[in-house]
């Protein structure tokens, strides 16, 4: 996917539209900024993020996901792997890769909490240390991939080893104790406290009272978390993208990783800044690792844990392309927050351990997928994908009553299965494994499973074609079909109400959506094509 | 001049019957960076170095929870003919084969901490999970009033060790606090998870009373979210699981108010130990239980004197 189709639509926005009068000039500037939304490569992560968001207000009980203190929690929380993640966007874009991010990380934070704990070093000459260590290894990484031609795949998978057996081994891997009070102005020191402490003890001067009332009033809901961790995050990505739309290093990073033939032949160091990106990355990762501190009980050299992972997906998310030259900042930090926000939501909605897994998973698929349609510029193919979209949605409407009637099915052939073991272990005076035993069922367990069933099987069938019938439509488009379509998500969901199924609803509701908006796509394409 | 070689040949076989046949044990441990398993590690250099007739080999997995590098290591060593081998199983089944082809060949077995599903072993060293995490749940429950919500950091839940935690803290809560709402927040035994998680729950619930934890790393976890949150200690009240030493810190301090501690030293000590006696021949006791120590501000001293903080 090169950069100029995946921005296919830009200069549609770009050109400005024509001088149209009345209605038309403003729908042709509403569609302008449509076109202009989808064209940015970070839109797919924040509709993922927006829709992800809705999902877990709809679903957790008690107080509203969206109070400030717990979204100012999410940033927090996100403040060191966004950091890690801005890194690895710029290696990415370069084409390369950074597999060391988390292993670096986690060596960081315990060399500096080791020298700052045990070797009398001032916080922050420890600090400084550590940071520059930080540096130093991304100078050789970058070294090793730019000057030597070592693929960085192997260079940083090799970091992520090394670096992480430094650590473990140069710290003895135990925790330091309680790190001194200057970390915390790196992470969980809140700028308000020491206004409204000020305040609480009324020796704030006459002119600033008001300030720390306000301060006071707000401060269960607003103020309570608000930290420097949050703080550094923000501020972090702002300085960034004016550095990479401002000087050499942001623009050649886009050359080098779309073209990196043509770059040097354009006379661009490319060796130079290869180089430089690797030191930036391994430069954010010992920097996140003092934010980390900020907010850890300890330091300890297996902080970091699998975050080269965490951080690849973020930048993914985020529109990024692991071949590299096409992206943006904003993409990777909307990237983080999504997956800071599907910890933090599926905890709270108390979902099942393994279940999170997977949800954690089809979130990471449904955001890059949202991605992809965003680039298409086939009008047929993003129908499609609607429609498609809208059959997944069918599909998960159907898993609540057919997961009764599959659970019920696997309990009865599990039973029967358990029954005929023990008939043939008889003879041989041989009894079932204990766990074999448990799935024996008593027959009023059966026949609860079997009612069950029995009142799943005309939801579990209709929503069951209801997801067949989407997607032949992905393949047979036809207006009548997907009108048709659209008339049996809405009675589905009609009848879903009085069965119990209301959960379901908000399944068919977005289907029903999606399959308007795939009418709307070809219409839409086409007047975005006569604005030019 | 040979009368001396006889005699010294008589004096170097009669010094072999006196101290004990020399034996070398592999040791297979499940972490060498878990506080917890540096603990049961310690424990079994202990063993060996008290013992000098004991010769320990220690290997651990690349990583915790790496079944397969574990399953490799014990078979080296088995291939290598040590005399016995205590091991941590990462997977309470998945080592199972191994074992019983390893006992089959004469080399014996003991698990120590999580037991083997699956095969016999030679013996069994380790607190009983299950009735310590049921002690734990009994004694937090105490700690507050029935229909108190509560939060529980979970460990992993695809681990034995983890799922018995868990069974055995509902049982003990659920008897006498069977109204209070348990808020969980599920880990892999990561304490970044636990101060995330827990952070979350305290937000959405700030009507919460105290945060139980399945090991102790979750322990210092929760007490960083509280922290961060600005908490002060005994705020929102803190039971932990392990006895490890910085969680008995944070006791002193009065984060924490309960901690069911396991002898984990003990266990390692004990491994080694009846791994050395069956190589030998002798006779080893199927099931060791090494015990628990509840440790509350009270007994904390007592406590920190018996493993030598």
């Amino acid at each position: 996917m090169s950069a100029s189709q995946a921005n296919a639509a830009a200069p549609v926005a770009a050109n400005g539209g024509p001088k149209g009068t009345g209605e038309s000039a403003t729908n042709a500037k509403l569609l302008r900024w449509v076109v202009r939304f989808f064209s940015a490569e970070w839109s797919g992560a924040l509709l993922a993020v927006v829709l992800m968001a809705i999902g877990i207000e709809v679903f957790t009980s008690g107080k509203p996901f969206f109070h400030p203190s717990n979204l100012l929690t999410i940033f927090n929380n996100a403040a060191a792997l966004g950091i890690v993640a801005a890194g690895m966007t710029l290696v990415i874009l370069t084409a390369g890769i950074d597999l060391s991010v988390g292993s670096l990380m986690g060596m960081s934070a315990a060399l500096v909490g080791y020298v700052a704990s045990y070797w009398g070093f001032d916080p922050g000459l420890a600090i400084l240390s550590g940071v520059a260590m930080g540096c130093a290894v991304g100078l050789l990484h970058g070294t090793l991939v730019a000057q030597f031609g070592m693929p960085a795949f192997i260079v940083t998978l090799a970091g992520l080893s090394i670096w992480r057996g430094t650590g473990h081994l140069s710290t003895g891997a135990q925790a330091t104790p309680k790190l001194d009070e200057l970390f915390n102005y790196f992470g969980r020191f809140n700028p308000f406290s020491p206004l409204r402490a000020a305040y609480k003890a009324e020796t704030l001067p006459d002119g600033l009272m008001w300030l720390g009332a306000l301060v006071d009033s707000q401060w269960l809901e607003w103020l309570r978390t608000f930290q420097m961790s949050t703080v550094f995050l923000f501020a972090f990505y702002i300085l960034l993208a004016i550095l990479m739309s401002n000087t050499k290093l942001g623009l050649y990073v886009y050359a080098i990783g779309s073209n990196e033939k043509g770059s040097r032949q354009a006379g661009i160091n490319v060796k130079l800044y290869k180089i430089l990106a690797y030191v930036f990355c391994s430069f954010c990762a010992a920097f996140a690792a003092i934010l980390f501190l900020g907010r850890a009980p300890y330091a300890k050299s297996d902080y970091g844990m699998m975050w080269e992972l965490d951080a690849i997906a973020a930048v993914v998310i985020g529109g990024t392309s692991l071949f590299g030259g096409r992206g943006s900042i904003w993409g990777t930090l909307l990237g983080v927050l999504l997956l800071k926000l599907i910890n933090n939501g599926l905890t709270l909605a108390q979902l099942n351990t393994f279940w999170q897994m997977i949800v954690t998973g089809l979130i990471i698929l449904i955001a890059v997928g949202l991605d992809i349609v965003r680039q298409n510029k086939n009008p047929l193919r993003v129908r499609q994908m609607l429609i498609a979209a809208a059959a997944a949605l069918a599909f998960f409407a159907f898993i609540t009553p057919g997961s009764k009637l599959v659970s019920s099915w696997i309990v009865h052939t599990e039973h029967h299965a358990a029954v005929s073991l023990q008939e043939a272990l008889k003879p041989q005076f041989k009894q079932l494994d204990p766990k074999q035993a448990q799935r024996l069922q008593t027959t009023e367990d059966l026949q609860a499973y079997a009612d069950d069933a029995a009142q799943a099987v005309v939801p579990a069938v209709g929503f069951g074609l209801l997801a067949i019938a989407a997607v032949l439509a992905v393949f047979l488009a036809t207006p009548v079909l997907v009108y048709g379509l659209m008339v049996a998500f809405g009675l589905g969901m009609l009848a879903a109400l009085p069965m119990g199924l209301g959960a379901v609803a908000p399944f068919l509701l977005l289907g029903l959506a999606l399959l308007a908006g795939s009418q709307a796509v070809g219409p839409l394409f086409r007047r975005a094509a006569s604005l030019k | 001049m040979k009368t001396f070689v006889t005699a010294v040949a008589a004096l170097a076989l009669v010094s072999g019957v006196a101290s004990a046949q020399s034996v070398k044990v592999g040791y297979i441990t499940k972490s060498a960076t878990n506080a917890g398993w540096m603990m049961i590690n310690g424990g079994a250099a202990q063993a060996a170095s008290d013992d000098g007739s004991i010769e320990l080999v220690t290997v651990g997995p690349a990583f915790q929870g790496d079944l397969s590098s574990q399953l490799e290591v014990f078979e080296n060593l088995v291939a290598q003919g040590i005399d016995a081998i205590a091991i941590a199983p990462v997977d309470s089944s998945g080592v199972a084969d191994a074992v019983a082809a390893a006992m089959a060949a004469g080399t014996p077995v003991v698990a120590v901490d999580t037991g083997v599903v699956g095969a016999d072993v030679a013996s069994f060293v380790a607190t009983d999970n299950e009735a310590v995490a049921t002690i734990q749940g009994k004694v937090a429950c105490g700690l507050i009033s029935n229909g108190d919500k509560v939060i529980y950091v979970t460990g992993n839940q695809a681990q034995s060790t983890g799922q018995e935690r868990r069974d055995g803290f509902y049982a003990g809560f659920g008897k006498a606090c069977g109204d209070s709402e348990v808020l969980v927040v599920p880990t892999e035994w990561n304490s970044q998870q636990a101060q995330e998680g827990v952070e979350a729950v305290l937000n959405a619930n700030p009507d919460v009373k105290m945060v139980v934890n399945a090991w102790d790393g979750g322990t210092m976890g929760a007490k960083a979210a509280l922290e961060n949150l600005g908490y002060a200690a005994g705020d929102v009240k803190l039971v932990g699981f392990d006895g490890a030493g910085d969680a008995i810190v944070a006791m002193d301090e009065g984060w924490v108010h309960a901690d069911t501690a396991q002898m984990l030293a003990k266990m390692g000590y004990e491994g080694i130990k009846a791994a050395a006696a069956a190589a030998r021949g002798q006779m080893v006791e199927a099931r060791i239980d090494t015990g628990t120590f509840l440790v509350t501000p009270e007994t904390s001293a007592e406590y920190k004197a018996l493993i030598g903080m």
